[in-house]
């Protein structure tokens, strides 16, 4: 059974003047483990496609099988609910608490789960070990880098056990060498830690290294291919 | 940690939280000194008719408070006082001989009430001699002594040592004369009392009225009001013949000041947080604006809504209450110094006499205003971010986690 499924999804914004039809009939299956981009031009429904994946918009029709739960029919709350227990976000403005320190903003998402104190400092502190931030555990979000406020945000997506991870254009603020580093170190969770990653984006450099890459045009997938390249590296 | 991420948000824009804490600050401590000048003010209106005048309660013969005619004495008068004496919660009784008569000087006269009184037994009861203005309060050996109001003096062209002239009617219905040396002159808060009120020695008047020993008047003085309904009600069942009314119900008027004191001061303080509560709105309104794609990726990473806006709400609280709080502390030492201190407002005592109210005011406050307000500010605090946190709970976040 696929991670992720999308059938018949279409979405139409109705709020302005002349409707905009952003998905249409888009049927997408995502695997465990997979690495995906879904790439396309500037509103070609990516940000839709990945806003419906993760429950942070509706349909307006179609049904999303996410591990197994038909999110379509879930109410507002039991939406944020099942976003809490079951999917990363990694954005692409980092959007950490900003009076938070690093290790509160990956604490937070595990105090919203009620996990026991002891528990979440330890986890906290492995996961940003785990992103090579070990030694600016206790830094608050701006005495840090892009690269690591992102490296702090995937820490974080990782904290509440999630089923797989929604990157919303995660590189689109960083330079070169964060965008690569932090690439790198998605590519190490997926492979050694199995974690699903679902990127939007049309940096190159993350279509190079994703897996699958999905491309809308006009809200209709119009490719989807595997990048057999990245597989080999 | 919800409670903590909201101090430290309060604390994001510092300068913003600054002015709104020091509006609420400034607003507290003047709302709760201005409370207290004016509690003070009613409270020491109250205590001096207290001490000045009426005791804590006072005992007339049923008949005297229909119709207040010398005939209408107390009935056994001295054995009322000598059982009055032995309760525990006694300090002081003084029976007054009261009669309504005419002050003559050679050039005016005016009614006056004629209080018959035993000197050392008033002044254990009331604190006329504190008001002594002039001379001396009325001694126990000179005979046909009297002190008046500096008012009434006034009226009648008298000074100190002059003699007046006291005409009412005796117990016979004939008319009785004589002449009083003034021996002092007072000025209480009330110029009405001191317009209309003389005293002399009780022995005068009997002598001059031709009978043993009458009062029309018992006042007593306690311990402590604390009891006060208690012990009238015990009394009034052990003397059914007799007329038994606390301060309460012979100063109707400061009863209700003293009953209503309390809403007064809730309901002043309750305007200065009025207006607050549209600055807080205001500051918190911003603050929500300014987050809007914090609340967003709050709500898309799984925090729910009512969370978000229970932390908008505890930043309200958070904010209202250390402003509340220095506000508070600042409005108590203020309201303590100045009890110790006083305000001289004897540049309008004039104004403020004929209210009955002492140009000397002694801020005070009850204790119970501290947790009534507390309570207050954080009503206030709640009620002014229910539309920040409504603005914030309502963003999509979708929407609110790509604005900028």
């Amino acid at each position: 059974m696929p991670l992720i499924e999308l059938k018949k999804i279409c979405k139409t914004y109705s709020e302005t003047k002349v409707p905009v039809e952003a998905l249409r009939d888009v049927d997408l299956e995502i695997e465990k483990g997979e690495f995906s981009a879904i790439v396309g031009p500037s509103g070609s429904g990516k940000t839709t496609a990945l806003n419906i994946i993760g429950g942070l918009d509706d349909p307006t029709s179609g049904q999303i099988i996410v591990d197994g739960h038909d999110i379509s029919t879930l109410k507002k709350d039991e939406m944020i609910n099942f976003r809490l227990h079951h999917i990363g976000f990694v954005f692409q403005a980092y959007n950490l608490i900003p009076v938070f320190t690093a290790r509160e903003n990956v604490e937070f998402i595990m105090l919203l789960q009620k996990i026991s104190k002891e528990e979440r400092e330890k986890r906290a502190i492995e996961l940003l070990t785990a992103v090579g931030l070990a030694d600016r555990i206790d830094s608050r979000p701006s005495e840090l880098s892009g690269g690591q406020q992102q490296r702090v945000a995937v820490a974080r997506a990782l904290a509440s056990h999630p089923s797989f991870v929604l990157a919303d254009e995660p590189t689109a603020n960083l330079d070169s060498k964060s965008a690569i580093s932090l690439l790198e170190l998605m590519e190490v969770l997926n492979h050694e830690y199995g974690m699903t990653f679902v990127f939007s984006t049309h940096d190159s450099r993350v279509i190079k290294r994703a897996h699958r890459v999905i491309t809308l045009v006009d809200g209709m997938i119009a490719s989807d291919v595997l990048n057999t390249s990245a597989h080999e590296n | 940690m919800l409670i903590q991420l909201a101090w430290k948000n309060i604390w994001r824009n510092k300068k913003r939280s600054l002015i709104i804490l020091s509006a609420i600050a400034i607003g507290l401590t003047c709302g709760l000194f201005a409370s207290a000048v004016m509690y003070g003010m009613w409270d020491t209106t109250i205590r001096n008719t207290i001490d000045k005048e009426l005791g804590h309660y006072q005992l007339h013969s049923n008949e005297y408070k229909a119709e207040n005619l010398i005939a209408n004495y107390i009935p056994n008068g001295e054995t009322v006082i000598d059982s009055l004496q032995m309760q525990p919660t006694t300090i002081a009784v003084s029976g007054r001989t009261i009669v309504e008569g005419i002050a003559a000087s050679p050039t005016s006269s005016g009614g006056v009430r004629i209080i018959g009184i035993d000197p050392p037994d008033e002044s254990k009861v009331t604190t006329l001699y504190q008001y002594m203005k002039q001379g001396a309060y009325l001694d126990t050996v000179k005979a046909n002594t009297i002190i008046i109001g500096e008012k009434l003096a006034e009226k009648l062209n008298l000074k100190l040592n002059s003699k007046i002239v006291l005409s009412f009617q005796g117990l016979d219905e004939s008319i009785v004369y004589s002449a009083f040396r003034i021996q002092g002159t007072f000025s209480s808060e009330s110029s009405a009392f001191d317009e209309t009120t003389v005293f002399v020695r009780q022995t005068d008047l009997f002598a001059l009225l031709n009978h043993p020993i009458i009062f029309h008047e018992i006042a007593v003085r306690l311990d402590s009001d604390k009891e006060l309904a208690t012990i009238a009600g015990q009394n009034q069942q052990k003397f059914p013949g007799l007329k038994i009314e606390t301060w309460r119900e012979l100063a109707p008027e400061l009863n209700m000041v003293n009953d209503m004191m309390s809403l007064y001061l809730n309901i002043f303080l309750g305007i200065i947080l009025l207006a607050l509560l549209f600055g807080i709105t205001n500051i918190m309104l911003m603050s929500v604006l300014e987050r809007v794609r914090e609340f967003g990726m709050l709500m898309a990473v799984g925090m729910k809504r009512i969370k978000v806006f229970f932390l908008v709400i505890f930043e309200a609280i958070a904010l209202s209450l250390v402003g509340g709080i220095i506000g508070i502390i600042f409005g108590s030492i203020l309201t303590v110094i100045f009890a110790h201190v006083g305000i001289d407002l004897s540049i309008v005592s004039e104004g403020l006499s004929s209210f009955g109210v002492s140009s000397m005011l002694y801020p005070s406050l009850p204790w119970t205003i501290y947790p009534t307000l507390t309570f207050m500010i954080i009503v206030t605090a709640v009620i002014s971010a229910i539309l920040p946190a409504r603005k914030a709970i309502r963003l999509k976040p979708s929407e609110a986690i790509r604005s900028f």
